[in-house]
């Protein structure tokens, strides 16, 4: 794939070293756009920039904005308000699979949120009677982590899509614990101690710098099939007798 | 080691990809309504034991009883206003008739998007008239929709 540099080995041996390029890529989440597209309560647009620091390993920062309405027969409730999302993205695939342009791996996160609440409607029957009342709006801080196992490909030159989901874990709200936001920007369901969501990614990758990786020769494994086949392109010939020492 | 490395991956996808497209409950499954919740004591026995009768409703609400010499009841559900920093509740334990007096804050509470808000309460003080009452202790201030006992009347 023109990435193979043969220098270390003779002909007709594999390669055991690889040139791999090292990118830095800038990608948007376009799943919450085309969500609003049919929810226009709901808005979430998110973009990132990882850099590649090694074969195996790359950093992560994205930041996003969240707008968010809902109601039913008894309240209503709003959010909106920007994260930032700051960590690490490991790569699972070998350097002569992945070759700078696949990634299967997970991405371990910090995010923090700033974002303000209101309910501008609260409605509670009890025996004393209906009682309305409101909310104001309050300003937030909370934070949580994020674990995003997923998959990206390389599907023209330089543009890659991806896909991960995305398994979180709140830290904390700002809000106490009795009003905990029903939607937390960047994490999800703020009522919930663990949140999980989709992203779908577009992204541009720009490569900046190409390192020589070493890859692991693997042993063939022996198996018992192998041993049976080997065993039939020996030269001794069909149905010829074994020596006592050869009998299992 | 790298199989081992994708089948985790696997796993882990495929249970959050699970959660992600499985049914959330739509319907307000919780309890919603916030008691204080006062067990009554028969002062001689020390013993959570019913009375042969017990009547409840807050003042001028006559006509709304909570309780209507009702029997069988060991634990009094009291409702406290939401829209104000004190109640007034008469009680009739038996035959004899007193009035109890709740001083609290109010504060909102989500109990999930579900179903939407309650008020909490902070009880801060009572008092109570003694025809039938012996005393009256506060056990939990903290007045929620979990099951907990808050104060506790000797009768």
């Amino acid at each position: 794939m023109g990435y193979y540099n043969l220098e270390a080995g003779a002909q007709n041996q594999p390669p055991d070293t690889i040139i791999l390029p090292l990118k830095i890529r800038a990608g948007a989440e376009i799943l919450g756009p085309v969500i609003y597209l049919t929810d226009k309560n709901n808005l979430n647009t998110e973009g990132y920039i990882s850099v590649d620091l090694n074969a195996k390993t790359g950093i992560f920062l994205g930041a996003g904005y969240s707008d968010y309405k809902y109601s039913q027969y008894n309240y209503e409730y709003m959010s909106r308000g920007y994260f930032v999302k700051a960590g690490v993205d490991f790569n699972l695939l070998k350097p002569e699979t992945s070759r700078g342009k696949y990634w299967a791996g997970i991405g371990l996160r910090y995010g923090l949120s700033s974002f303000t609440s209101e309910i501008p409607s609260f409605e509670h029957d009890s025996y004393w009677g209906t009682t309305i009342t409101t909310i104001p709006s309050t300003t937030s801080m909370g934070h949580y982590l994020e674990a995003a196992p997923g998959f990206r490909a390389e599907i023209f030159n330089n543009f890659s899509m991806g896909w991960s989901v995305n398994i979180r874990v709140l830290l904390y709200t700002g809000t106490g614990r009795d009003l905990r936001p029903i939607n937390f920007p960047g994490y999800g369901a703020g009522d919930e101690s663990v949140g999980f969501g989709i992203n779908y990614f577009l992204s541009w990758n720009i490569p900046y710098r190409r390192i020589k990786v070493q890859i692991n020769q693997e042993e063939p494994e022996e198996t018992e099939e192998t041993e049976e086949t080997q065993g039939t392109n020996t030269t001794e010939p069909p149905g010829s007798l074994l020596s006592p020492a050869e009998y299992p | 080691m790298r199989s081992f490395k994708t089948k985790i991956l696997v796993v882990i996808v495929t249970a959050s990809l699970l959660k992600i497209v499985s049914c959330t409950p739509e319907s307000c499954l919780e309890e919603t309504d916030t008691y204080l919740i006062a067990p009554l004591y028969q002062s001689s026995q020390e013993k959570n034991v019913a009375p042969a009768s017990l009547t409840l409703y807050g003042l001028n609400m006559e006509d709304d009883k909570i309780y209507d010499k009702t029997i069988s009841i060991k634990s009094a559900l009291i409702p406290l206003n939401s829209s104000a920093e004190s109640c007034v509740f008469v009680i009739g334990i038996n035959s004899a008739t007193d009035t109890l007096i709740f001083w609290y804050t109010t504060f909102p509470h989500l109990i999930s998007k579900e179903c939407g808000y309650t008020f909490y309460h902070a009880l801060d003080s009572l008092t109570n008239t003694g025809n039938a009452i012996d005393t009256v202790i506060i056990r939990n201030r903290y007045i929620t929709t979990s099951d907990e006992e808050n104060i506790r009347i000797y009768y």
